[in-house]
Formats: structure tokens, C-alpha cells, sequence
């Protein structure tokens, strides 16, 4: 990545993928990943069946090159050129991830999971916050959760980047959504950051206690059994998951879409919620299930990981731009963000 | 509707919509409207099932009392009713239509359509200005479009709100999606909003045009047949929608889904495009296609209609909360304001 500060982003993620819990018929609609990339091959030769405990899951991988023509499907071309090539090879790539800020069931003290709740007036600025932080952090692709309050961290977040390609969501849940969504222009498509929107990545589900209140959730069911649900790694809510079976799920999510295109070299921001993020992070870090259960993510605090040489190297939080100094994470960021400064000068 | 400024919401709303297009058999999911109420039964009964142009729309309402019980599964079975809610007489419901402020490609000089892209920091002041001018007008239900900035536009307005009662987007694109975000507190349900967002109400299909700017479009096609294509009623550009075909599915859409809503004097708010609201006034105006296509609206100011004995009346921009006076528009809409003056102490 190092010179190729204004690196292209890929036109198009089509994510898709099918999910399906044997057990009870649940389904996450259907899903496939699409990676289409002109003049270059994008090496994201992927293609696994695996079986977790209760899933199944299955998704292809499918690489091409396109010529150029007029193209109905949308995706874009990045220009074949040399430092494309070298940006390539020296596969480093950055990972964000950012975790919403306070919704309005946070509030309200009420337990949330997978209900979907927008974020407060204090949310919608953390997440402004957290994106002047990484506004001279590159960012191809994006993806978040499938509840609004992260989407809209990521959108909010976007808007101070000061790159100023544009994200757009991408839409698969039929065939006239993607239809209806398609982009004509090339030039349009180059200055696109896709957005894929994953229900894998939503934070934990909470069953039964969703909507609760703490004090009505321990009168319920019991001090301690509550306590029990939120602080263990392999004990469910009713009906719920545990922070275990998120675990399984955002982890094998990110592993099967996100991480190849790290790989790839393609710089990713997940937007996302504390639980699955920590699952993530776990993975990253390498942690064990009693140190993730003690693992706090602040909210609208952005954290930073490099992807080199196959290692997922831990930055922190990227600093503020009223902090003092020029933080350079490393020497192809700190490029990037000097191409950034020439570029608005 | 008058005493009840702070009527209790519906408990829970379980939207299943369902629309087919018969002629490419595409399919946006099944869908059936489940009002249930606790204490008094609305009487919201209504059962359509028509078949209309583009879509097959099946609606069951089912009216319940239910008895004050713990409840766990938030859907109630169906018993008679009772009480009327209200006397159909004085039944008045209030419409706010929000148009979303600045895109990212409006930035740009493109043409957007049904394409997802986020809001500008502009359009998000926007929206959050939109806010301020109707927080003191209640809302019971909201209904956007498919895509982010209605989406977002919505939100960021709530956050101004002065009641305190919380949108809540409802999700049912898989049965996983349904299940997974239930809410198991009586209490909670009924300090939600619920949220449905409808592709019907997107921005008109822009076809091939989607991505390009006005430049690149005039240079490919020629002056007169793009601002045939911008200005006319039944001209659509290639591969894409006419207004006169936005207006059909978003004009529908609001008879079959949002209409009677109002005739049982709930109050909506509708977060959408220029096309698609344009489209709905047309219906409320009763305007020629001739007057529709000059009609522009403003973005990020809403729209208030005052919904009564069958008629739409239109009553402006609601203030800004620093403009002169205290405008009501009706008797009921003041004493919601007073009684919000009253709770905010």
C-alpha cells in the first residue's frame, strides 16, 4: 500500500451468504460474496465448507477479470496500474473497528440486543467523534451490522473522512433491490466505498431479557442468574445466545468475508456493537474466554489494527485531531495521509 | 383524540408486508399488520386484499385486550372487542412528510435514485433541524424507505423529539430477523415507535442514469431527453422509472398501509424522497400530473397534514421551536403540546 495512497476501491461486495441452524430452520436470507476486479486478479481464492457446532454454511468465492465495457452490474475497475500492483504485494492493510456509541435503550438502562434501536443525540456525536479519528485512515470497504445504530455510526463517521469517496450500501435481499440499486458510471463507481450490511455481525441476542430493565430482569429471574447471563462466556439468556454462540457466529463471519479482503490488501472499518466486536477481537488478540469476558470496548472509540504478514497487529485508538502531533501507525498510513493533506491543500 | 395526547401506543407491531409483482414474480416478503392493545381495543378494523397494478397487498388486523399478565410472547391471540378507542367522529390524525436533506451525491451533482447513499454533514443538520420543528407534533408510527438517508433523516429527527417514546425498526425479512428482535416488556412496548421501512417509498428508479452526473448524462443522451426524462410525468429514462410510475407504487403503498393508520387516529410520520413524496401529495392534493411536476419540495422541512372525517388538510411547515408564537394547528395537537409543556417539568 505504500504509494498507492489513492489505492481503488472494489466497485462491489455483493455479500452473500447462507446460513442455516439445522435445528430450527432459522435463516439469514441468502448470501454470496462477489469480488470482481478489472485489469488485476484479486487473489480471494476462497471456497470453504466447514461445519460449527450447529451451522452450516456455505459460500463461494468467485474471482474474475472483467473487460471494460458498458456495465450493467456494479462494480468497479480500478485503473491497472503499477503501484495498484505493489500496494498488492505488500499486503498490509488496516482494520478499524468501531463500536456504536449510546442508543436510546442504553439510556433508558434497558437491555437492547438485537432490538433495533437508534442511537441518542450523544450517540450520533460520539460517532461524529469517532470519525474525525479516522479520517486520515484509509477505507475500502465497510462493513456493519444489520441494526441501525451501527449503521448509522458508520455513515455518521464517514462523513468526516476527509478522503470523501462516498459509501454506498449494498442492497441483495432480492433481485429488484439489486436492480434498483445499480450504478452506471465508472468514474462514480471508483470514488465508492461499498457497505455491507451483515446480521452476523448484530450484537448478542438476548432473548427474553430484551426490553427488560435490570432491576425488573433480577426480579424476575434472580439476582444471581442474571448476573450469570452477563458476565459468563457459555451461559444463554432463554432463548437467547450466549456470548459463546456470538462469538461463533461473528467470528466465522469475519473470518469467511472480511478477512480475505484484509488479505487482499483492501483497508476494512467494521461497524459493529460490543459483543461482536469482542468476539472479533478475540480472534485477533488471540485472547482466552475469561480474558474476553473482562474485555470493555469503549463506545465512539475507534481501535486500529494492521494486518502484515498474516499478524493482526494491535494500534489502539487512533488520536484525535486536536491531539498533539503526527501519529504515524506506519510508513503507508502515514503516506496516506500526507497524499491526504497535498490532496486538500 | 383529544384526552388521549398520551394514548398508549400499540403494544406491539409485528409488520409483515407483502407485495407481488406479478409480472416478474418478485417477492418482498409476506406480510400481515397485527395491531394488539392492552387495557382498550383500537378499533382498527381493517382487511384488504386487493390486487392493484404492481402489487398483492394482505393485511389482517387482529384486536385483542388483553388482561395485565406478564407476558413473554408479545403477540397476543385475538379476542372481542369491547370498548371503541375513540369515537369515529372526532378521530384526527396528524402526517408529517419529511424529505431527506443533502446526499452525498447531490453534493456531487449526481444522479441518485434508488442508489443507497448516505447523508452529507449538511443533510444531517438537516434532518436534525426537521426535528426540532415537529417535536411537539405527536407521532405514533413511522414509515420510510429502503434506503439510509430516509432512514437516517428519520432517526436523527426523533433524537429532537420531546416525547420520550423510542423508534423501534421493525425487522422481518427472515423469521430469524422476526424472532430476534422481539421485546419481552409490556412497558417497553408501549414507549416504542414502531418503525417500517418500505422500498415503495424509495426515490423514483433513475434506470441508467444512476451514478452519472448531469454532464456525462447530457453528453450521452442528448439536452432534450434528459430533461424530458427530469421534467416529464411518463417519460422514464431507460431501464428506469417514470414519475408516474414512482407515484403508482408509492401512492399505493400509502392507501393500502399508511391511510388507515390514520383513519383509526394514529399519527405518522414518513421519511422519504422527493419522487416518492411528491407522489403521496399528489394523492393528498389531489393535484393534476401537470401540477405535480412542478411541484418542489424542500428538503429537511417537514409537512403537515391534518387528517380528518376522510379529508387531508394541508397545514404548511410546522415552526421552528425559536420562531414567534405558538402556532396550533388544531385544538388536539395543542393540548399535545401542552401536556408535553407539562411532562417535561
Amino acid at each position: 500500500m505504500a504509494t498507492a495512497v489513492f489505492h481503488q476501491a472494489l466497485g462491489t461486495a455483493q455479500s452473500h451468504q447462507h446460513l442455516q441452524n439445522s435445528g430450527s430452520h432459522l435463516e439469514f436470507g441468502n448470501a454470496s460474496l462477489k469480488l470482481i476486479s478489472k485489469g488485476f486478479k484479486v487473489d480471494i481464492g476462497l471456497s470453504r465448507r466447514g461445519s460449527y457446532s450447529s451451522w452450516k454454511k456455505k459460500f463461494g468465492v468467485i474471482q474474475a477479470s472483467a473487460s471494460q465495457t458498458s456495465v450493467v452490474q456494479p462494480v468497479s475497475y480500478p485503473p491497472n496500474n503499477s503501484s495498484d500492483e505493489l500496494r498488492k504485494k505488500s499486503s498490509e492493510a488496516a482494520l478499524i473497528l468501531i463500536r456504536h456509541g449510546e442508543s436510546l435503550w442504553n439510556e433508558k438502562n434497558l437491555f437492547t440486543g438485537c432490538v433495533d434501536v437508534p442511537l441518542t443525540k450523544k450517540g450520533v456525536e460520539e460517532a461524529i467523534e469517532a470519525g474525525k479519528r479516522i479520517s486520515n485512515i484509509p477505507v475500502d470497504m465497510i462493513y456493519t451490522s444489520a441494526l441501525i445504530r451501527a449503521q448509522m455510526t458508520a455513515m455518521l463517521a464517514m462523513t468526516q473522512h476527509r478522503r470523501k469517496k462516498v459509501p454506498i450500501i449494498l442492497h441483495n435481499e432480492n433481485e429488484q433491490a439489486r436492480e434498483w440499486s445499480q450504478i452506471f458510471s465508472e468514474d462514480t463507481k471508483k470514488q465508492s466505498i461499498p457497505v455491507v450490511t451483515a446480521s452476523q455481525l448484530n450484537e448478542r441476542m438476548y432473548g427474553e431479557l430484551q426490553g427488560l430493565n435490570k432491576q425488573e430482569t433480577a426480579d424476575r429471574f434472580g439476582k444471581e442468574k442474571v448476573h450469570e447471563w452477563r458476565r459468563s462466556y457459555d451461559i444463554p439468556p432463554p432463548n437467547g445466545e450466549s456470548l459463546e454462540m456470538c462469538a461463533e457466529r461473528a467470528v466465522a463471519y469475519f473470518k469467511d468475508h472480511i478477512e480475505p479482503q484484509l488479505l487482499s490488501g483492501k483497508n476494512v472499518m467494521i461497524a459493529a456493537h460490543g459483543n461482536s466486536l469482542r468476539s472479533i477481537i478475540m480472534y485477533l488478540d488471540k485472547l482466552t474466554s475469561q480474558e474476553v469476558i473482562n474485555l470493555e470496548l469503549s463506545t465512539g472509540i475507534p481501535m486500529l489494527y494492521i494486518l502484515k504478514g498474516g499478524k493482526f497487529i494491535r494500534r489502539g485508538s487512533p488520536a484525535g485531531p486536536t491531539e498533539a502531533g503526527v501519529y504515524a501507525y506506519t510508513r503507508s498510513l502515514a503516506l496516506y495521509r500526507q497524499k491526504l493533506d497535498d490532496m486538500l491543500r | 383524540m383529544a384526552a388521549g395526547a398520551l394514548h398508549r401506543s400499540i403494544r406491539t407491531i409485528q409488520l409483515h408486508g407483502g407485495s407481488n409483482d406479478s409480472a416478474s414474480t418478485k417477492e418482498f416478503g409476506n406480510s400481515s399488520l397485527k395491531f394488539i392493545s392492552k387495557g382498550f381495543a383500537v378499533d382498527v378494523k381493517f382487511l384488504s386484499n386487493r390486487s392493484r397494478s404492481f402489487s398483492h397487498c394482505k393485511m389482517h388486523v387482529i384486536r385483542a385486550i388483553s388482561s395485565h399478565a406478564s407476558v413473554v410472547d408479545p403477540i397476543l391471540s385475538t379476542s372481542h372487542v369491547t370498548t371503541d378507542f375513540n369515537q369515529n367522529t372526532s378521530i384526527e390524525s396528524s402526517l408529517i412528510l419529511i424529505r431527506h436533506g443533502e446526499s452525498m451525491w447531490n453534493e456531487k451533482n449526481l444522479f441518485t435514485g434508488s442508489v443507497d447513499v448516505p447523508l452529507t454533514k449538511r443533510g444531517i443538520e438537516e434532518a436534525i433541524e426537521a426535528g426540532e420543528r415537529i417535536s411537539s407534533i405527536p407521532v405514533n408510527m413511522i414509515y420510510t424507505s429502503a434506503l439510509i438517508r430516509a432512514q437516517m433523516t428519520a432517526m436523527l429527527a426523533m433524537t429532537q423529539h420531546r416525547q420520550k417514546k423510542i423508534p423501534i425498526i421493525m425487522h422481518d425479512e427472515s423469521v430469524q430477523a422476526k424472532e430476534w428482535s422481539q421485546i419481552f416488556s409490556e412497558e417497553t412496548i408501549q414507549q416504542s415507535i414502531p418503525v417500517i421501512t418500505a422500498w415503495q417509498l424509495n426515490e423514483r428508479m433513475y434506470g441508467k442514469l444512476q451514478g452519472l452526473n448531469k454532464e456525462e448524462t447530457v453528453v450521452k443522451y442528448g439536452k432534450e431527453k434528459v430533461h424530458e426524462w427530469r421534467r416529464s410525468f411518463d417519460s422514464p429514462p431507460p431501464n428506469g422509472e417514470s414519475l408516474e410510475m414512482c407515484s403508482q407504487r408509492a401512492v399505493a403503498y400509502f392507501k393500502e398501509n399508511i391511510e388507515p393508520q390514520l383513519q383509526n387516529g394514529r399519527n405518522i410520520m414518513v421519511a422519504a424522497h422527493g419522487n416518492s413524496l411528491r407522489s403521496i401529495i399528489m394523492y393528498l392534493e389531489k393535484l393534476t400530473s401537470q401540477e405535480v411536476t412542478n411541484l418542489e419540495l424542500s428538503t429537511g422541512v417537514p409537512l403537515l397534514y391534518i387528517y380528518k372525517h376522510g379529508e387531508f388538510l394541508k397545514r404548511g411547515s410546522p415552526v421552528g421551536p425559536t420562531e414567534h408564537g405558538v402556532y396550533a394547528y388544531t385544538r388536539n395537537l395543542a393540548l399535545y403540546r401542552q401536556k408535553l409543556d407539562e411532562m417535561v417539568q
